[in-house]
């Protein structure tokens, strides 16, 4: 079990020591793509991890291609200033990570092409003498095309090439690449523990790992890929009792003609971003995970029920639709079995369904019992007000740590995190674009670790129920952006509007130092009834908020309102 | 309240899902929970097929393997081709009366008739265990030596052929000779029927013989086009090459936690709590007087089992088991997983009030107990999901205690006997008992302790059940196939 909060008096974690893993791969191979997806997991884990980039540093020292000699880059004979200068650019490298050692941290990620034998072994007796166990990471890309693709999406966009023409940096680039290949030693050598992925992920080979930290890593490695996929994150509709935890409410009104407008939008954003690409939505399949509420449930049923509305055939067009409700006594909603809809039944689509009518893709709908929204344990149903004078004590600990803390029976943040660990795995290793819809409190831990958001600001991240937030894995971290596409009652929770603009849900909101207002109610739903679940939600509301990729914007307009290209 | 809330919303659900167009409105919700389906697992269809001389624990890994997939729903089988041999034997034996011979002679690879049969044995057993697999099995093993190249290739080939079916070589190998010597010791006393009319001297001897048959022609896989995984001393060192899909690499990830070392688990529930003697389900109730007397003698109950060896407690985050714990002198960890099946809106009830309230959802729930989910809570599928992190904790640890609810040992003692899921919620898991489980080659074995405290009984069977599910404890291995006998 993983936690991100767990720590020890050493700062090391799992009896694992310091370790090193040194990548080994000629240039453009995923490397740094790995490194820092590997990085992102460990932090999660509460493994104090760093990646150390020789080219990051080499670029910080000397400066892009131009400032380097010609043989810099070749593996030849060189002259003996740029030995010099190589040997420098090394040690400096290696300073940096003695001093993370030094400083308490257990795992350092070595970002180096490390292409001979020779250079390796010195590495790793010296690292192995100071009692650092060395892991060789191999990167392997079997197909040029990947590695073309590699070099025009990451690498000519690095400040090496700086106002160079790109066919003339991606030729540039295969040259330098062609030169490593001549003196390129793949590794054989057993005397270390290695692991050899061949393009990413798709196969692994593994050699002497030892211990749990170890083959967690091995375990993560073999769930990543670097396909091109999207990944959209919304909230489930507004349910009939918004401030129940085990009510588990079906959905309000608002809530269906909101599951719709998702599914609108979902559909029509999706098929433009593929189409901005090139690619089309029809040979592509979406895959919807939701939690087991039935709100979030529901919310999905739209993506399923419109084109089987349409046509007569029904159940039949599918191998396993979802079950019509005479056929059980049991509610049909919670069946977790996936729902397949061919995408020739589009063109039944009514024309007021959209505008300019996406293809209905393929769509698959997986329930996933751990994506359940924080539970408030005894705070079910109340109010903050309620809560404030039953629970004293337990107050001022919640307001100190909204992360840590854990209201009697309920879970905390960190005890979300812990149950979501297996999701993330399937979410590293899903490969068909994705629309997750659950709960504000689910989508914060799993944002969190896509963005790689320090633990104690999870509670705070801003989820509005009406955005939806498009996250696109990259090299180098994740580009996320979020679109305001509702708002209609329930879009905030607890009252504090999006923005000046837009008439939002009544309730309560809390001010900044944790007192309770009211706010008046302007929806149409019964209030009283439909103060939200203030557990979930309530460092969101307060001070603490976070805009890391949702925010305010202008109503329906599905423009991008905070675009975030993140940087590690 | 719920009830009212139900009847007065119930009209509202109906009314805006027909305007939202759906085709099929679902059901409004009521009650206090309902049944739902297994995942759907259509998409993973592997043959796991074994490599590796006699005596590597190879079944071991096999039958570990099969334990842990089967407790989360996949349809696992394990076909021995030692088993099909044996048992065709037998029937030839008692149609025709004549013997054959199946001591060492008979895998010596010199020996041209018996290597054919033993080619046929093989791949008959894979035809069986594709066949299987097209009628919905999830894992099949094909447990044998697959010892050399050409071996390998024929299954590997055979796989092929079929659409959606995958083939992994999970190869055993050992170096530890006193390891090895106990696999043989075990294999010559444990009642195989290869060496039924034999002393043990002489049955020692002919399996001794047969493995050397084999070292002769084995050959360690180094094919780089197979899938495979190479496991050295049981975990200890891990090789995988070519593996790749999620089911996959949740095997290689569990095999890669295993250990032989020796150890026991222990489990024992919370003391008797208050809400157990009012009959309540859930809560976070403090112990009874009675429950108090047991956390206090449950130390010395501790010691006089594993004398100074050390050990973990791990406990939920709910008081009962917190109290109960607090006199162990041991390291104890807090686990949320741990926490009770929560029965969600009925939480704090009895079972009467459940039954009086919503007396057609009671009985659904008795129906199908393993899926049933409670309404705002959880069925037993839930937690078993949510375990599963905790199994893979506990197969790397050593000595554990886990002080847990009823709910909750139910799930993970099923995993540790194998046992199916329909039977886990009737399990017997006694209040003021401790049970002991050591893991062994072939299953646990299990002690209980019972302290002579009175406590509440809050099991509760199968009613109108013809038979109470019938929880038996196996940990002897099969040497004949049961299903075609």
């Amino acid at each position: 079990m993983v936690a991100p909060l767990y720590t020890t008096a050493s700062g090391l974690l799992f009896h694992a020591g310091k370790i090193i893993v040194v990548t080994v791969g000629l240039p453009a191979r995923g490397k740094t793509h790995i490194s820092r997806a590997l990085e992102r997991y460990l932090r999660w884990m509460g493994v104090k991890t760093q990646v150390i980039s020789l080219g990051d540093y080499r670029r910080k020292v000397l400066g892009g291609t131009h400032n380097v000699p010609k043989d810099y880059f070749t593996l030849g004979e060189k002259s003996p200033e740029t030995e010099a200068l190589r040997a420098r650019v090394k040690e400096g490298c290696e300073d940096l990570i003695w001093e993370f050692f030094e400083k308490g941290g257990q795992v350092v990620i070595y970002d180096a092409n490390n292409g001979t034998v020779k250079a390796r072994n010195e590495l790793a007796e010296k690292f192995d003498k100071q009692g650092v166990h060395v892991i060789f990471l191999e990167s392997v890309l079997t197909s040029d095309e990947i590695v073309e693709a590699n070099i025009r999406s990451v690498k000519i966009s690095s400040p090496d090439y700086k106002g160079t023409d790109p066919e003339e940096a991606v030729r540039n680039y295969w040259s330098r690449i062609k030169d490593h290949e001549k003196h390129y030693e793949p590794v054989v050598e057993t005397n270390w523990p290695f692991i050899r992925i061949i393009n990413v992920g798709e196969k692994i080979m593994v050699n002497n790992i030892q211990g749990y930290l170890q083959s967690r890593i091995v375990f993560f490695l073999m769930n990543i890929h670097n396909k091109y996929r999207t990944i959209y994150f919304a909230r489930s509709g507004q349910s009939l009792i918004e401030h129940s935890y085990k009510a588990d409410s079906d959905l309000s009104p608002a809530g269906w003609d909101y599951s719709e407008r998702l599914k609108d939008f979902v559909l029509e954003r999706r098929a433009k971003t593929l189409e901005s690409r090139g690619l089309s939505s029809d040979d592509r399949r979406l895959v919807i995970w939701t939690s087991a509420r039935r709100r979030a449930h529901h919310t999905a049923w739209p993506f399923l029920s419109v084109s089987r509305a349409q046509n007569p055939l029904g159940p039949s067009t599918g191998p396993s639709p979802t079950p019509s409700p005479s056929s059980s006594p049991f509610l049909p909603a919670t069946n977790p079995s996936a729902s397949f809809l061919s995408p020739s039944m589009f063109s039944l689509l009514p024309a007021s369904v959209a505008p300019t009518p996406p293809p209905m893709p393929r769509v698959k709908v997986v329930e996933k019992p751990q994506m359940t929204e924080i539970n408030p344990g005894v705070w079910d149903g109340l109010s903050p007000d309620e809560a404030k004078v039953k629970y004293p004590e337990d107050w001022e600990r919640f307001l100190k740590d909204p992360y840590a803390f854990r209201a009697p029976r309920a879970e905390s943040y960190h005890d979300l995190s812990v149950r979501l660990e297996p999701i993330l795995i399937e979410l590293e290793r899903e490969q068909e674009d994705l629309l997750i819809i659950s709960h504000a409190s689910v989508i914060r831990c799993l944002l969190a670790y896509l963005i790689g958001l320090p633990a104690s600001e999870i509670p705070a991240i801003e989820i509005a129920r009406g955005d939806l937030i498009e996250v696109v894995p990259a090299s180098y971290g994740v580009h996320s952006r979020a679109f305001h596409f509702w708002d209609g009652p329930g879009r905030r929770h607890g009252g504090v509007p999006a923005s000046p603009r837009v008439s939002s849900s009544g309730g309560s909101s809390l001010t900044l130092d944790g007192d309770v207002e009211d706010v008046e109610a302007e929806d149409g739903v019964q209030e009283g009834e439909h103060h939200a679940n203030f557990y979930e939600n309530f460092a969101e509301d307060t001070k603490y908020r976070v805009r890391s990729a949702g925010a305010s914007g202008e109503a329906g307009s599905g423009t991008p309102i905070v675009e975030k290209a993140d940087a590690k | 309240m719920l009830k009212q809330f139900d009847e007065v919303h119930g009209g509202l659900t109906r009314k805006s899902s027909r305007e939202s167009g759906l085709a099929t409105p679902p059901r409004s919700v009521v009650g206090i929970g309902g049944k739902v389906a297994k995942p759907d697992y259509s998409e993973a269809k592997i043959v796991l097929a074994m490599v590796g001389l006699p005596a590597r624990g190879k079944s071991y890994l096999s039958n570990k393997l099969m334990r842990y997939l089967k407790w989360l729903e996949y349809e696992v089988k394990v076909f021995n081709v030692g088993q099909l041999r044996r048992t065709r034997a037998k029937a030839k034996r008692e149609q025709s009366g004549v013997q054959e011979n199946h001591s060492a002679e008979y895998f010596s690879h010199d020996n041209k008739e018996a290597n054919q049969l033993r080619d046929k044995l093989a791949e008959d057993c894979l035809e069986m265990l594709i066949q299987w697999l097209k009628e919905g099995g999830n894992v099949g093993i094909h447990d044998a030596t697959n010892s050399t190249k050409e071996r390998r290739a024929m299954i590997s080939n055979r796989v092929a052929r079929e659409k959606g079916i995958v083939v992994i070589f999970l190869e055993s190998l050992c170096d530890d000779p006193a390891v090895i010597a106990a696999n043989v010791a075990l294999k010559v006393s444990s009642g195989d029927p290869d060496y039924m009319n034999m002393s043990r001297e002489e049955a020692e001897r002919d399996f001794l013989e047969r493995i050397r048959k084999y070292e002769k022609i084995y050959e360690t896989i180094t094919e780089p086009n197979l899938t495979y995984m190479k496991v050295m001393n049981v975990g200890s060192q891990v090789t995988l090459c070519n593996i790749h899909g999620y089911l996959q690499s949740r095997i290689a990830f569990y095999l890669m936690n295993l250990h032989v070392k020796p150890r026991s688990i222990f489990f024992s529930r919370h003391g008797e709590s208050v809400y157990n003697v009012e009959g309540k389900i859930g809560g976070d109730a403090h112990l009874s007087p009675r429950g108090q007397t047991y956390a206090k003698a449950l130390p010395q109950l501790i010691h006089d089992n594993i004398g100074d060896a050390n050990l973990t407690v791990w406990t939920s985050t709910l008081q009962r088991t917190i109290e109960t714990a607090q006199n162990l002198p041991f390291t104890k960890l807090t686990w949320k997983a741990l926490d009770e099946l929560d029965a969600g809106v009925c939480d704090g009830m009895t079972y009467e009030e459940i039954e009086a309230a919503y007396p057609e959802d009671f009985a659904n729930r008795d129906e199908d107990k393993f899926n049933y989910r409670y309404r705002g809570g959880e069925s037993y599928r839930d937690v078993v999901v949510r375990l599963e992190p905790i199994i893979m904790e506990l197969e790397r640890q050593e000595n554990i205690l886990i002080i847990g609810h009823q709910a909750i040992l139910r799930c993970l003692y099923a995993y540790f006997h194998n046992l199916p899921q329909d039977d886990l919620p009737y399990i017997k898991i006694p209040l003021h008992t401790v049970i002991k489980l050591t893991p062994k080659a072939y299953g646990c074995d299990e002690e209980r302790y019972t302290l002579p405290i009175a406590a509440v009984d809050t099991h509760r069977p199968k009613p109108k059940a013809a038979k109470q599910p019938d929880v038996v404890v196996s940990t002897a291995r099969q040497y004949l196939d049961p299903t075609i006998a």
